[in-house]
């Protein structure tokens, strides 16, 4: 189920972009134009889509062994915690600064992840954020964002 | 003559304090990413590049090959000790070479891949050298469609060969494909698929891609999995007894063999020499039962082929600027990064550059003999690391060098939605490489199809009236129909 879910998703994408191809010139004075190649990409990949999906009906898995989309219990837990804390972490990288933001992302995901030693994640946290950045920062001049606050 | 004056300054540059300590470092951080569980080498060179931002483009690439080169020897510790293929070549070596741990001869596994690997790599690099510069000056004689039909070639080799299901491999070539196209059309100029928002104009970035779909996937789908022990084995006796070193220098040398050319061949992927090394000695063997218990040639063979393709893979890489692998793909965005355009007239326009590098190639071999054999206690230590430190490490890392790259919070999120793109990809055997190679071919197949049916004013028969294009878009056609009709069966089957 979660195959054909993805093959059509797929289908679509790869349709929406022939379609919004057809927009673009196929053909100028000088050939083929903008629209030329991503119309005919889009084109062979939602026949591709469609052929995938076919096979997928009449019980053919891309899969050898087909795994559960969705993690479930734990592992689900856990990776829901990882996806959290980057969003939130990718929220707030620019006006929080590298440091604070790498600060709780550490802190947090450490935890989250079962993580319950204070002192170990203290020092982890500390290193990750102040650590490198000083490292990126100030040895490899690596452009990293510094917060609202200064920090 | 002219080669070998090359080499020589090539030598003197690659052997001097900086550029060794590069070759150092990149080997000593290539081995840590292929030990560490959850970060293959696409994803460690890719993330590892801010850390050569300081560096001048020579050093900064020769720190980058040592990693990548680094990494695919590191991928065999993992293999061999708990069973896990650090990253995709190394599948192979899981089979005797865990066998051989659990027998006791954890060390002699190591120690036959890390002399393999050594010797695989240095016979690549001589090839490499001899092979290069006649190539590249051919290459120059190409014009566009004669670089379509390559790329062209390239392309369906990888979804000819990758995964179960060609029509899945070529689903995700022409998605690869389609994702290059958003930006500045490289042809007129204009924008394609952009929607006015200014950070699309410029495409969706390489290595934020890269970073999510081998990166973060990678640490999603560990984050499900158990956490997997190491087995405990003798890794104090390294080098193999005079029975084994009879039974495995040939096989390092036919793995080397097999590695070199199928490394010519763009992308064929990693998988297909080692794979192949293991098979023609299983064949070979007079007692093929002892393959799968613990054989020290299924660990001599496919080790040595591994290195050998990867040293071998850059010479299309260098001299045709046509990426074999996700990881040569990576080392193509790093170059493009510092200006640099692999292809032929890399040899012309910077031969200081590619023969540093090309020296570089054989100190790095001898630097990760040198660091592996000793070493392999340290590195087999960092398997205990925990899941948790790890996961935290590796995604500070990739949100470090997504956004460094250009400043961007938007390739930051290009990179956590390719991580989940990655994840389901992965979860349903979708191939990954493909998808990779499409998106770093796609605006030169693109600029080289367009370029061709201007030459011609629009007459397709421009790539039936030139021999070489005849011929590549012939084996295109034969590796396509060849792939289908292994697959026909099957579908048949399973309907």
């Amino acid at each position: 189920m979660a195959e054909r879910v993805v093959l059509a998703c797929l289908g679509l994408l790869f349709g929406g972009m022939a379609w919004i191809a057809l927009g673009y010139s196929l053909r100028d004075a000088l050939g083929p134009g903008a629209g030329f190649f991503p119309f005919w990409l889009g084109a062979l990949g939602l026949a591709l889509s469609l052929a995938l999906l076919v096979q997928s009906w009449r019980g053919g898995s891309i899969a050898e062994a087909p795994l559960a989309l969705l993690p479930r219990g734990e592992g689900a837990r856990r990776a829901l915690a990882l996806l959290a804390s980057l969003a939130v972490a990718a929220l707030l990288f620019q006006p929080a600064g590298f440091r604070l933001t790498m600060l709780f992302f550490s802190a947090g995901l450490l935890f989250a992840l079962g993580v319950r030693r204070p002192i170990v994640i203290a020092l982890f946290a500390l290193a990750s954020s102040f650590g490198l950045f000083h490292v990126f920062y100030y040895w490899l001049q690596v452009p990293l964002p510094i917060g609202l606050l200064g920090i | 003559m002219d080669t070998l004056q090359h080499l020589v300054s090539g030598f003197a540059a690659a052997l001097s304090p900086a550029y060794l300590t590069y070759a150092l470092a990149g080997c000593a951080l290539g081995t840590l990413i292929g030990v560490l569980p959850g970060l293959g080498p696409a994803a460690g060179t890719a993330i590892l590049i801010p850390l050569t931002f300081k560096l001048d483009p020579t050093g900064a690439i020769i720190m980058l090959s040592a990693i990548y080169y680094g990494a695919m020897y590191g991928g065999t510790i993992t293999s061999v000790l708990i069973n896990v293929p650090g990253e995709a070549a190394s599948v192979v070596t899981c089979i005797d070479g865990h066998q051989m741990a659990k027998q006791g001869r954890g060390g002699t596994a190591l120690g036959i891949a890390a002399i393999g690997s050594f010797v695989g790599g240095i016979v690549a690099t001589v090839a490499l050298v001899v092979v290069a510069p006649p190539l590249a000056k051919l290459a120059l004689r190409f014009g566009p469609p004669e670089f379509f039909a390559l790329m062209l070639f390239g392309l369906c080799l990888v979804s000819g060969l990758a995964g179960r299901s060609m029509l899945a491999a070529l689903l995700m070539t022409v998605l690869g494909l389609l994702l290059a196209m958003i930006g500045i059309d490289p042809v007129r100029g204009a924008p394609r698929f952009a929607f006015d928002v200014p950070d699309l104009y410029d495409g969706i970035g390489f290595i934020p891609v890269v970073m999510g779909l081998f990166g973060i996937s990678e640490i999603l789908l560990a984050a499900e999995a158990p956490a997997l022990a190491a087995v405990r084995t003798r890794l104090s006796r390294l080098l193999p007894s005079r029975e084994e070193w009879r039974r495995s220098i040939g096989a390092i040398w036919r793995g080397t063999g097999i590695g070199f050319f199928l490394g010519l061949i763009p992308g064929i992927g990693s998988i297909v020499p080692t794979f192949m090394a293991y098979v023609a000695e299983k064949r070979l063997s007079k007692t093929p039962e002892r393959f799968g218990r613990g054989a020290i040639e299924g660990v001599a063979a496919p080790e040595s082929a591994n290195n050998a393709y990867a040293n071998a893979a850059m010479i299309p890489f260098l001299t045709l600027g046509i990426p074999s692998s996700p990881t040569i793909a990576v080392l193509m965005g790093a170059f493009i990064i510092n200006g640099i355009t692999p292809g032929p007239f890399l040899f012309q326009e910077r031969p200081d550059l590619v023969w540093a590098v090309i020296a570089s190639f054989f100190v790095g071999n001898v630097i990760l003999l040198a660091l592996n054999l000793p070493l392999v206690g340290l590195w087999a230590k960092l398997l205990e690391v925990r899941f948790e430190y790890l996961a935290v490490g590796v995604l500070l890392f990739c949100l470090v060098g997504a956004y460094s790259l250009q400043q961007s919070i938007f390739d930051v999120w290009v990179m956590i939605a390719f991580g989940v793109v990655g994840y389901v990809f992965r979860k349903l055997e979708l191939p990954l490489a493909p998808l990779v190679l499409g998106l770093i071919l796609g605006s030169p197949i693109e600029k080289s199809l367009r370029t061709s049916l201007e030459m011609s004013g629009g007459d397709y028969s421009i790539f039936l009236t030139r021999p070489l294009c005849v011929g590549l878009l012939i084996a295109s056609s034969v590796v396509l129909i060849g792939s289908a009709l292994k697959l026909a069966p099957k579908t048949l089957r399973e309907a």
